[in-house]
C-alpha cells in the first residue's frame, strides 16, 4: 500500500463499509420481521425433551445437528427456511416418527453443546429418584425386583414434558365406536419404537397387532398408566383419557392407525427464562 | 481499531528493501536466461490436489458418520465432535457468548461449548486460521470453482473484473456480532453458506442452498468471492488468530526472480504483496492472516522462493531479522533432466 494511495483506499473503505452498513441494517430488519414466522408449532411439531422456552432456544440452538446424529429412532429432523428464524433448530414429527425414550438417557439432551436442549433438567429427575434408594441400600445390595437404572430412567423420562396428546375429535376414534383394530401399527408411517417392558426396537409398520377394542395409544405409552387410560365414556364406547403424567413425546400419536389421527400431541408452551 | 489495523499492517508499513540487481536474481544466478528458467518448472499442484482430497475427506466423513451411524465426525460445520471431543464454529460460539453476556445465558453454557470454542481456537492458531477456509469448507471449495469460471469470462472481456476494499470484512464481522447483541438471535447462521452447505450435505438439501447458490452466482457473474473476501464473518474470525499464528508461507526474497506468477493464482493476493519488485520490507516475510495457506503460489514457484514455514515469536511481534547470506541455489526439475 503506497501511501499515495490512502486517500483512495479510504474512500473506497468508506464506500465499502456504507454497502455494508445498509446491507447489515436489511439483514437486522429481515431477522426481526422473520422473528415470530415459525410454523413448527401449527404443523403440530415438537421440540425435542428439555427443550427450552422456544424464544430462549431459537438463539440457544446453533443448529449444529447433533441431537439429529444420535437420536437412534432418528426422530429428530432440522427446519427448513420457510420456517423463518427456526432454520436449522431441531424437531420432532409425532405423526411419523415419535420420540420413544428408547435411548434411555435423554441423548439428545446430553449431547447438546449449549444446552439448548437442557439436560440438567434430566439429571436432577434421575439423581432425586436414585438417591432415596442409595441411602436405603447404602452397600448396593438392592432387591432383586429393584433395580436403580429402571428408576432412574423411570424418572428422568418424567422429568419434561414436550407436549401434551388430546384426542380433539372423539368420533375419530375406533374405540369410541367399540372398534377394534386388525393390521399393522401405525397409520402408514414407517417408525421404530420399544415397547414398554420389551428391550428391542420394532418396527412398527411390520408389527401386526390384534385388538377387540383398539387401545394401541394406552398400551404402547412409554409413561404408562399415570398418562393415559382407557376410559368407558358411555355402553361400549370407550375413550383414551391423558392424565397429567402425560410428557407429550407422541408415541400414541405414531401409533394410532386412523386417518387423521384421533390422538394427537399439541406442542407445550414454556416461559422464556432469557429471551 | 486503528491500532489492530496498524498491527495487521505492520509489515507493509515498514520502508521497502531496495530491489534486487539482475545479476542477483535466481536464474542468473543459476546461469539461465528468465525464460529457461520460468519454463523448466512443472507445476504438480502437490498441495492443490493434497489440500482437495483433504477437503473432500473431511466432508465425506461427516456425511458418513450420519449415514452409517458412525461416532467419528458428528455434527456439522456449525458445531461437530471428532471422537468425542467437541469443537465448534467460532463465529457461532461467538454470537452464542455476545447474546449469552446479555442475557445471562452464559453461565448455562456446557463444559462440552467451552472445551469445543477453545479447541478449535488453538487449533486453527496452531495451523494458520483461515486454513479452514481453503482446507475444510465446502464453499470455498465451490467459490473457487467459480472464481476460476469467473476469471475465464474477465478473460474473454464479457465482464469488467471489480475489487473493492477487502478491509470492509471487518465492518460486516461486527456488524454481525451487533445484530446478534440487538435481536438476540443467531442472525448470521440463517446466511452462513458454511453451515447451510454442510447441513445440507449432511442431513439432506433443503430451501436453504438456493441462498447458496445465488451467491455462488453471484460471485462468478458479479463480484470474485464477494463472500469469502468482503463478508465471511467466519473467516474473519479465523484471520484473527491466523494474523498471530506459528506457520504461514514463507516467502524467501533472494529465490524470487520478480514474475508474480503466485500473485495471478493466489486466492487472497493482498497477502503476496511482498513478491512485486521492490515491495519487500524484509529478507523474509509471512502471509498474513488473511492467508489460507492453500498452498497454490507453493505449487506455482519456479525459484521455491515460497514453502510453509514456522514463524518466530519475534516475527509475529514485528521485529526485522539480520541480513542473511543468499540460499544455495537448486536448479529446476526440468532442466535437471534435460542435463
Amino acid at each position: 500500500m503506497a501511501p499515495t494511495n490512502t486517500k483512495i483506499n479510504r474512500r473506497q473503505f468508506l464506500k465499502a463499509s456504507a454497502s455494508a452498513v445498509v446491507s447489515l441494517a436489511v439483514v437486522g430488519s429481515a431477522a426481526y420481521y422473520f422473528k415470530d414466522k415459525s410454523s413448527l408449532r401449527e404443523k403440530g411439531f415438537l421440540r425435542p425433551p428439555g427443550a427450552r422456552a422456544e424464544k430462549d432456544f431459537l438463539f440457544t440452538c446453533i443448529k449444529c445437528g447433533l441431537c439429529v446424529q444420535i437420536c437412534p429412532v432418528r426422530a429428530i429432523h432440522l427446519a427448513d427456511w420457510d420456517d423463518g428464524l427456526s432454520y436449522g433448530t431441531p424437531f420432532i414429527n409425532p405423526a411419523v416418527q415419535a420420540c420413544d425414550f428408547s435411548c434411555d438417557a435423554i441423548q439428545c439432551a446430553e449431547t447438546c453443546p449449549t444446552a439448548a436442549i437442557d439436560f440438567q433438567i434430566f439429571k436432577h429427575a434421575g439423581n432425586e429418584a436414585v438417591e432415596p434408594l442409595y441411602k436405603k441400600y447404602p452397600n448396593g445390595d438392592f432387591p432383586r425386583n429393584l433395580n436403580p437404572f429402571k428408576v432412574q430412567i423411570a424418572a428422568m423420562k418424567r422429568a419434561d414434558k414436550m407436549g401434551l396428546a388430546e384426542v380433539p375429535h372423539p368420533d375419530q376414534c375406533l374405540a369410541y365406536h367399540g372398534q377394534g383394530y386388525k393390521g399393522p401399527l401405525g397409520h402408514g408411517n414407517k417408525g421404530k419404537l420399544r415397547p414398554p417392558d420389551s428391550t428391542e426396537r420394532i418396527r412398527i409398520e411390520e408389527t401386526e397387532v390384534n385388538r377387540k377394542i383398539c387401545d394401541l395409544c394406552v398400551i404402547y405409552c412409554p409413561i404408562g398408566e399415570e398418562a393415559i387410560e382407557l376410559t368407558e365414556v358411555s355402553d361400549g364406547k370407550f375413550l383414551p383419557k391423558v392424565k397429567d403424567g402425560c410428557v407429550g413425546c407422541g408415541v400414541c400419536q405414531m401409533v394410532c392407525p386412523t386417518i387423521p389421527q384421533a390422538i394427537i400431541v399439541k406442542p407445550l408452551d414454556k416461559e422464556p427464562q432469557f429471551a | 481499531m486503528s491500532f489492530l489495523y496498524d498491527f495487521i499492517t505492520r509489515d507493509k508499513k515498514r520502508k521497502p528493501l531496495p530491489p534486487k540487481d539482475r545479476s542477483n536474481l535466481p536464474f542468473a544466478r543459476l546461469g539461465f536466461s528468465f525464460k529457461e528458467w520460468h519454463d523448466g518448472h512443472v507445476n504438480k499442484h502437490k498441495w492443490r490436489n493434497r489440500r482437495w482430497a483433504f477437503l473432500i475427506f473431511i466432508n465425506l466423513l461427516f456425511i458418513i458418520s450420519f449415514a452409517f451411524d458412525l461416532s467419528i465426525l458428528e455434527g456439522s460445520l456449525s458445531g461437530s465432535r471428532l471422537i468425542g471431543i467437541y469443537l465448534m464454529d467460532p463465529f457461532n460460539s461467538s454470537q452464542e457468548l455476545v447474546i449469552g453476556s446479555r442475557t445471562g445465558y452464559i453461565a448455562l453454557l456446557t463444559t462440552n461449548f467451552w472445551i469445543g470454542f477453545f479447541v478449535i481456537m488453538t487449533f486453527y492458531w496452531l495451523l494458520g486460521g483461515r486454513a479452514f477456509c481453503s482446507w475444510v469448507c465446502p464453499y470455498h471449495f465451490f467459490a473457487e470453482m467459480g472464481e476460476r469460471v469467473h476469471n475465464y469470462i474477465v478473460k474473454k472481456k464479457k465482464i469488467r473484473e471489480k475489487t473493492y476494499d477487502i478491509t470492509v470484512k471487518y465492518v460486516f464481522w461486527a456488524g454481525f456480532l451487533l445484530l446478534a447483541f440487538l435481536t438476540k438471535e443467531l442472525v448470521f447462521e440463517n446466511l452462513n453458506p458454511v453451515g447451510i452447505l454442510s447441513r445440507s450435505l449432511i442431513y439432506g438439501p433443503g430451501l436453504a442452498l438456493i441462498w447458496v447458490v445465488a451467491l455462488l452466482l453471484y460471485e462468478v457473474f458479479g463480484i470474485k468471492r464477494f463472500w469469502c473476501r468482503y463478508v465471511c464473518p467466519i473467516g474473519t474470525t479465523y484471520s484473527f488468530i491466523g494474523d498471530v499464528s506459528p506457520v504461514g508461507v514463507k516467502f524467501e526474497l533472494d529465490k524470487c526472480g520478480y514474475c508474480t506468477d503466485c500473485q495471478d493464482v493466489c486466492l487472497v493476493p493482498h497477502e503476496l504483496w511482498f513478491v512485486k519488485k521492490g515491495a519487500a520490507t524484509k529478507e523474509v516475510h509471512f502471509t498474513g492472516g488473511d492467508c489460507t495457506k492453500c498452498g497454490l503460489c507453493i505449487d506455482i514457484c519456479y525459484g521455491e522462493a515460497l514453502s510453509f514455514g514456522f514463524k518466530a515469536p519475534s516475527y509475529i511481534l514485528g521485529s526485522v531479522e539480520e541480513k542473511k547470506e543468499l540460499h544455495p541455489l537448486e536448479v529446476p526439475d526440468k532442466t535437471k533432466k534435460e542435463k
